[in-house]
């Protein structure tokens, strides 16, 4: 399974959560200052075993501004939403043309919008983190967003879902704190000061609903306890520059993937005495998404600057598949 | 509910490895519910974003979206267009993967003939739909405002149009894009030439690293030519003390006991070679 060549920076991938073949990826133009971004969704299984054959790109649509996020619905087997550098959120249906799309046009944000995650256990709302601040709840089935979560005093970077609790999230924001907030709470269930710079990033354990791991500015991982968040249970050290994105295995505990400004991707165990399970340099620009199947086990994906997607199985060199 | 298959971790146990969570039990229903539920929905802000969203549906010809925050935002054409041409469609948007599929054309609508931005000039003012895009590059030039009316396939008075062009539309080039252009170029320029460079040091390295080798190798050539020269005029060498070697030492051990008794008042045998 090969590399793509996308048509500009890529920022972010996802897997498909209903076909193990589907792949989400959002590329902006320029690095994501100015310019146009495109969303597209590949097939993998088009692509062949062979090497050399690429994945074939079903559906491509390009956007007016710059795309940092894009995200699968889990209620729907062709919905997707991407998170746009104007403010706005848009949902895609890949299965319509695209004179139909975006089938809708989430226009809350006052600035740009950095990450999107869609609740895997309801299934039937997704939120929105941006750099106003802000993070916005929406339901696919409504025009408006059904809350915003305030209290970030600076951008909000990311968010994630739990895994196992339909009502809870995190998120990662530039004011040095991850905030876990419950939907039905006005305010955040827990502040946690995660790191002296800037948070970037973040994931639930999949298998451990207290346990959440944090990326930021300072080049560490650090994996958190809610229950417990005065220190960190683990520090993970080996980036070289600031850790990009860091998402945990859906399939193996306690495993987790990162991705950095260093160029490289890197797999950890967080409980394993020596951390750092792989390092893979086969970017050749900074790594900007990663993904790991949640149906295929160990099937990992990432994308960067360098405008490659590469679809690798975990374990092998993803240049030479 | 229904939506994409189970995931791993729902397989395994429902809770985790290090017992429960700190939080609430979940409650029942929809996520939407359980927040107006709750009472953290914020209704009245919600209102004024609907009216919001359902007007930028409805815009078809000028302006009524709200405000773009930077001034890049116009040289695309996504945001400028100006809504989904069938009206209300969206807002009787029901379940999921029902109602969008019905037909949702965003065709019908202009550029909302946005007149701001650089020197009034009018980004894009043409038709994206049908796959339509009159490519009205009016840049910064023609001031035109009021194209909020015009139907049809594209045809403004100005500007190339290419009916040919299914694709995407391409961008008018902004200030902000042609800079990133040029800035593009000279990046990659300057990567070509560090690249090159690189490849000199390299090569260069390796050049002097085989240099060094040979004076290496040399040396030894010259020192196994003078065991040989020294073998030829008969002469031995010392063997190290203690410098046995593998079990044939002990017999190697007699002559050079022998050996070593002779040289020893001149305490190095090489002086000796050379001296008589």
């Amino acid at each position: 399974m090969p590399a793509f060549k996308a048509p500009a920076p890529g920022f972010a991938v996802r897997f498909s959560p209903f076909h193990e073949n589907r792949l989400l990826a959002a590329a902006s133009q320029h690095f994501g200052l100015v310019g146009n971004g495109h969303l597209i969704v590949l097939d993998l299984a088009a692509a062949g075993p062979g090497p050399g054959a690429a994945p074939v790109p079903v559906f491509s649509f390009p956007t007016s501004d710059a795309l940092f996020d894009c995200v699968w619905s889990e209620s729907h087997e062709s919905l997707c939403a991407a998170a746009s550098g104007d403010g706005s959120v848009r949902l895609f249906d890949a299965a319509l043309p695209p004179a139909q799309n975006p089938v809708r046009l989430l226009r809350e944000h006052a600035r740009e919008v950095h990450g999107l995650d869609w609740n895997p256990v309801r299934r039937d709302a997704f939120v929105s983190a941006s750099w106003d601040d802000t993070l916005k709840l929406w339901s696919p089935d409504r025009p408006a967003s059904v809350r915003t979560f305030r209290g970030h005093e600076y951008c909000v970077y990311a968010a994630a879902w739990s895994a196992r609790h339909p009502d809870v999230f995190a998120s990662a924001s530039g004011d040095r704190t991850a905030r876990v907030w419950d939907v039905r709470d006005p305010a955040p269930t827990l502040i946690l000061p995660a790191h002296d710079h800037e948070v970037l990033s973040l994931d639930w354990d999949k298998y451990d609903p207290s346990i959440l791991a944090t990326a930021s500015v300072d080049k560490s991982i650090r994996v958190w306890d809610v229950r417990a968040p005065r220190a960190p249970v683990a520090q993970l050290a080996g980036h070289g520059y600031a850790v990009k994105r860091v998402r945990f295995s859906p399939h193996r505990q306690g495993m987790l993937m990162s991705c950095s400004y260093d160029m490289t991707v890197c797999m950890w165990d967080y409980r394993a005495e020596d951390a750092l399970l792989a390092r893979y340099n086969h970017h050749t620009e900074f790594v900007a998404g990663i993904d790991m199947s949640v149906l295929v086990d160990g099937l990992l994906a990432s994308t960067g600057w360098d405008e490659m997607v590469y679809i690798w199985p975990f374990g092998t060199d993803p240049r030479a598949m | 509910m229904s939506g994409s298959p189970p995931k791993p971790w729902e397989r395994s146990g429902g809770e985790g490895t290090s017992g429960p969570a700190p939080f609430k039990p979940p409650s029942g229903g929809s996520t939407s519910d359980v927040v107006e539920a709750s009472g953290t929905a914020k209704p009245g802000e919600n209102v004024t974003a609907a009216e919001r969203n359902v007007s930028a549906n409805n815009v078809n010809s000028t302006v009524s979206r709200p405000m773009p925050q930077r001034p890049w935002q116009q040289t695309g054409y996504g945001n400028t267009y100006g809504g989904y041409g069938g009206s209300n469609m969206y807002s009787s948007y029901g379940g999921l993967g029902n109602t969008y599929g019905s037909g949702g054309l965003y065709g019908n609508s202009m550029y909302s003939s946005y007149g701001g931005g650089y020197g009034g000039g009018m980004y894009g003012g043409g038709m994206y739909g049908g796959g339509m895009y009159g490519g009205m590059g009016g840049y910064g030039g023609y001031g035109m405002g009021g194209m909020g009316g015009m139907g049809g396939m594209g045809m403004g008075p100005y500007g190339n149009q290419d009916p040919n062009s299914m694709g995407p539309p391409a961008s008018p080039p902004g200030f902000w894009v042609s800079f990133l252009r040029v800035m593009h170029g000279v990046v990659n320029f300057f990567g070509r030439i560090s690249f090159l460079v690189e490849q000199n040091t390299q090569a260069s390295y390796f050049f002097m690293t085989a240099m060094l080798q040979l004076f290496d190798r040399s040396g030894m050539l010259y020192g196994e030519l003078a065991r040989f020269v020294l073998r030829l005029l008969g002469v031995k060498r010392k063997p190290k003390k203690g410098s046995l070697q593998g079990p044939e030492a002990p017999s190697f051990k007699e002559p050079s006991q022998q050996f070593m008794e002779a040289p020893s008042k001149a305490g190095n045998n090489w002086d000796n070679v050379w001296g008589n």
